[in-house]
């Protein structure tokens, strides 16, 4: 067992980190004040690959294994927790599934246009009834011919705004909605597809998370992944493969609260000495410092799990728990080190603090992470 | 009388004002390092018609001038320079040679050190003899923020190149008096491989920031782009430029013209006000040669507050409309 | 095809060293590692040269094991190949023993090469020198701190800007450049190559001895130059400090700095025409 980073893993972090802190790092700020979603930014990390990370070179991804994934959504996340979203919804909510569960002809369809950034892709699950329980879905799609016929709404759905292929899930059969689940491809441009409001949120402002709209939105029946039916399959292993990202951006969140109050505490004094060399400070570091390196090893793991072809579901879902855990706890704590300038907009760690709670309600809530957690301890220890 | 054996040279780096200037500033230090090993100070001039350059030399300090001149000179070539320097220190055994740390310096002198096989440091920032007789040569590294001591305690010549401005030139003396030694051309001079095709003199560009006697500049510590914009009312009554660091200029507060930094602006003013920088490396490497630091920051901590001479723990915007409404006052 | 030859040096990260801001030193080995920025532009350049004019591209560092990583980085960057020097014997170098070693090394390991590309200075010791002499090592024809560089025939065109003379120069090949930065701005590693550059592509590593390096050449020991000290100039700079309301500060600093402020602005500051 070696805990030391490879050299692979070292140089993606700084080339990400170096990409970040010159391309994101001076606007990070302001996007989130003005809640505008960088486009510019956008086009820097197209030919980057940053839109295709661990889709086959085939389609035009990068192929990379879930380590390097985890970390460039950390190193991302680190500077602005907002585009870390964009892309790790986009690269496992969004291109996973049709690398998954797609047919050949889908992916030579749908993937290179994701994976080359002019398709930003989106999830959407979530409904006025439906989030957690993913058999309250509403949102219907019936046959008619060689089609479908979508109709329903979606609501907080991440890159909402800015999608351009977006996964529906909807169910065929309202007497069965468990059973008749599926996930449709909705590209923009289609007749009957809309975007909403963008939402007004607490974090993450700089994401365009809107509500969708589908009103007698036809899709052909090939736009349909995996076989009738294959709906809460797909969620399910999606929605794994979503929390190992979640839990690589909480983990920048922390990362950057962390290093935040170091550098503060250093340069802060009271009663003519740096607030670092208060022990309650002290404490308050090595907590933060323990809680990140525990999540980060929790969730590689997690990642080395599922590079080993092995089932990580529960391993992911522990990750996803800490990880954001640590990020709301880390955020805190960094904001009462740094006193009222940390409750200022002046200082990024207010936006940190802000940005980290939702990751302990989005790709499913700490609640949700102990029932897949405690389901398979359960089923361990019998 | 006892002749003085060794040789302090300084190569006599002339194309134009500004080099001219170095070469004058090295032969003051020259002789005052002189002074201390009991050497002779000699200047070294390749060209075509420099005779009045010879004079210049002689009264700026120069007791002894190397002189080549031919029309084959006329331009500066750097394969045949060196190969007259080689030629030349191979023949005289000079102790020490600078070089002004211009950019045919700084290409020369390492070429030169080279064939000679000896050590070069570069662009040093200041010169001195230490108590064993060898030439302690300052080196500024990490953008200014190390500065090294480098001998050279067996090889000969000591060879270090030096940053312009380090030394005060002497006033000149045209009454001093001093020896020239006429070096001729060698025959068979191979051609130069690397042909000039073009030389122009640059326009001149205005370098309004880069030789402002004032530098206002502002970082993202101002807290927004119309805070930012008061500094340009600052430097107008001030008579200065405004210079802002690289986040700044990317949040489009101000033009990329204004970037002072590694990846911008040199600047050298007399005063430098600083206005809510933390001071990067990146950015403080590039106001190393501002005489005097005025830096305005909540965080007294700040790298940029530690190098200024007055640090000021305020809210920059906030004391730059102080400052703004002050000299209102006073001037007039 | 023309064959490129591209040194890169691993320099620290600057913004992320360890320093001691009392004593002004830095703790070397806990520094993350990264590309000297000119180096990158002496790539930048070489791939533009190949996507142009064609060309192979070799990578070649000399350093401790880990500068690896900024040979991968070039590869995944568009660079083919990679060339690490790496010997315990050869720590230490000054930048005439460094130009003799990568000298001998791109004969060695890059036998026929066309044209040499380095960044004009490196961000750590910015000495500017190793350029310069590998010319002379190679005894081939150098421009050094090119802005711009067009490859024709047998032979490249350069342009730079020296000592305010704005210079076109012309040179055969083989010849070395050294490249400033600022002409281009270096892009970014694309994710992918990074992939494709811990997987496929090769390094080649030599040591001292694979090199055919005499002794008395090497690392610190060859050295002529040797560093008696290293300090920091702004370590303990004794500086005024001044707190309390903006305008009493303003106040005061025109009381203890009128001249100063007044010298270079050229105006009398001495008096506050409104305050009596």
């Amino acid at each position: 067992m070696d805990f030391n980073p490879c050299m692979k893993h070292k140089v993606v972090r700084k080339a990400v980190r170096m990409f970040a802190e010159a391309e994101i790092g001076p606007i990070a700020h302001d996007i989130d004040r003005d809640a505008r979603f960088p486009m510019e930014v956008v086009e820097k990390m197209r030919p980057l690959n940053f839109f295709g990370l661990q889709a086959p070179k085939a389609y035009g991804g990068a192929e990379m294994d879930t380590i390097s994934y985890a970390i460039v959504i950390e190193e991302i996340s680190r500077i602005s927790a907002a585009v870390g979203l964009c892309l790790t919804v986009h690269n496992s909510v969004g291109i996973y599934p049709i690398v998954r569960f797609g047919t050949e002809e889908q992916k030579k369809r749908f993937l290179p246009a994701m994976t080359g950034g002019e398709r930003i892709g989106a999830f959407c699950l979530t409904e006025a009834n439906a989030g957690s329980d993913a058999g309250g879905v509403e949102t219907v799609a019936v046959r008619d011919g060689n089609d479908y016929v979508i109709n329903g709404t979606k609501i907080f759905v991440t890159n909402g705004g800015v999608c351009g292929t977006a996964l529906i899930f909807a169910i065929t059969d309202t007497q069965n909605p468990q059973r008749s689940a599926g996930v449709f491809i909705v590209e923009k441009g289609n007749p009957g597809f809309a975007v909403g409001e963008i939402e007004d949120l607490c974090g993450m402002r700089a994401n365009p998370v809107s509500s969708l709209f589908l009103e007698e939105c036809r899709v052909p029946e090939t736009n349909l992944l995996g076989r009738p039916g294959d709906g809460i399959k797909i969620g399910l292993a999606t929605l794994d493969a979503g929390r190992i990202g979640i839990a690589a951006q909480a983990l920048g969140l922390a990362q950057a609260a962390f290093e935040d109050s170091v550098r503060y505490s250093k340069e802060r004094q009271q009663f003519k000495k740096p607030i670092s060399s208060f022990q309650t400070i002290q404490n308050y570091l090595a907590d933060m410092a323990t809680e990140i390196d525990a999540a980060r090893l929790l969730l590689f793991r997690a990642c080395a799990v599922r590079d080993a072809g092995r089932p990580f579901g529960a391993e992911a879902a522990m990750a996803k728990l800490f990880c954001s855990a640590t990020a709301t706890r880390v955020t805190n704590t960094a904001v009462q080190i740094h006193g009222g300038y940390g409750y200022s907009k002046e200082y990024d760690v207010e936006r940190y603090f802000r940005d980290a709670k939702v990751t302990e309600i989005y790709e499913g809530t700490s609640e949700v992470q102990r029932m897949v957690i405690s389901r398979a301890v359960l089923a361990q220890r019998t | 009388m006892i002749t003085k054996k060794r040789g302090i040279w300084v190569f006599g780096d002339y194309r134009n004002y500004f080099q001219n200037r170095v070469t004058l500033q090295l032969l003051s230090r020259a002789k005052e390092l002189a002074a201390k090993i009991d050497a002779k100070v000699c200047a070294v001039v390749f060209g075509h018609g420099v005779d009045e350059l010879v004079g210049e030399y002689i009264a700026h300090g120069a007791e002894k001038i190397y002189l080549t001149d031919h029309p084959r000179l006329a331009v500066y070539s750097m394969e045949t320079y060196t190969l007259l320097m080689e030629r030349l220190a191979r023949q005289e055994k000079p102790e020490i040679i600078l070089i002004g740390a211009t950019a045919f310096g700084r290409e020369f002198a390492p070429r030169v050190a080279k064939r000679l096989g000896t050590g070069l440091t570069a662009d040093c920032i200041g010169l001195d003899i230490d108590k064993e007789d060898l030439l302690l040569q300052m080196a500024p590294s990490f953008g200014g923020n190390l500065v090294a001591e480098i001998v050279t305690p067996e090889r000969r010549p000591q060879m270090a190149t030096v940053r312009p401005g380090t030394f005060q030139e002497i006033s000149h003396d045209y009454i001093r008096t001093g020896e020239v030694v006429k070096v001729p051309l060698p025959e068979h001079l191979p051609v130069d491989r690397v042909r000039l095709v073009r030389l122009e003199r640059c326009p001149q560009r205005e370098q309004k920031l880069e030789d402002a006697r004032v530098v206002v500049c502002g970082g993202r510590g101002l807290g927004s782009k119309k805070k930012f914009a008061k500094l340009f009312e600052l430097a107008e009554l001030l008579g200065g430029e405004v210079g802002a660091t690289r986040p700044v200029v990317y949040a489009d507060w101000a033009e990329h013209d204004a970037l002072v930094g590694q990846a911008g602006k040199q600047i050298r003013p007399q005063i430098l006000f600083s206005f809510g920088i933390s001071g990067a490396i990146q950015h403080t490497a590039a106001c190393n040669d501002a005489k005097f630091i005025i830096a305005v920051n909540k965080n007294p901590n700040a790298a940029m507050m530690k190098r200024a001479d007055v640090a000021i723990v305020a809210d920059a915007s906030q004391l730059c409309n102080s400052l703004i409404q002050a000299l209102k006052r006073r001037i007039r | 095809m023309l064959k490129l030859v591209v040194c890169i040096k691993q320099v620290p990260m600057v913004s992320e060293l360890p320093w001691d801001p009392a004593t002004g030193t830095l703790q070397r080995d806990l520094a993350e590692g990264m590309m000297n920025p000119a180096c990158r532009s002496a790539l930048d350049t070489a791939l533009r040269i190949k996507e142009t004019a064609g060309g192979e591209i070799t990578a070649i560092t000399m350093g401790p094991p880990m500068a690896e990583e900024v040979l991968r980085e070039a590869i995944a960057l568009g660079a083919d190949r990679g060339v690490l020097l790496t010997d315990r014997k050869m720590a230490g170098a000054d930048t005439s023993v460094t130009s003799h070693t990568l000298a001998r090394a791109i004969e060695k390991a890059c036998p026929g090469f066309e044209l040499v590309l380095c960044g004009f200075s490196t961000s750590d010791s910015e000495t500017a020198q190793v350029g310069p002499q590998l010319a002379e090592e190679l005894d081939i024809p150098g421009v050094a701190y090119v802005d711009e560089i067009e490859v024709s025939g047998g032979a490249v065109r350069m342009r730079r800007i020296s000592d305010h003379f704005l210079e076109t120069l012309e040179m055969d090949l083989p010849g070395i450049v050294t490249v400033t930065t600022g002409h281009y701005a270096p892009r970014h590693v694309p994710l992918g190559g990074l992939q494709a550059a811990f997987t496929a592509a090769q390094i080649v590593t030599l040591d001292a001895a694979a090199v055919g390096l005499d002794s008395e050449w090497i690392g610190a020991k060859g050295s002529a130059t040797k560093i008696r000290n290293v300090y920091s100039p702004t370590a303990g700079k004794k500086n005024i400090v001044l707190t309390g309301a903006p305008k009493r500060i303003v106040e005061q600093l025109f009381e203890r700095f009128d001249d100063k402020i007044g010298g270079a602005i050229g105006k009398d500051l001495k008096t506050d025409k409104n305050s009596k």
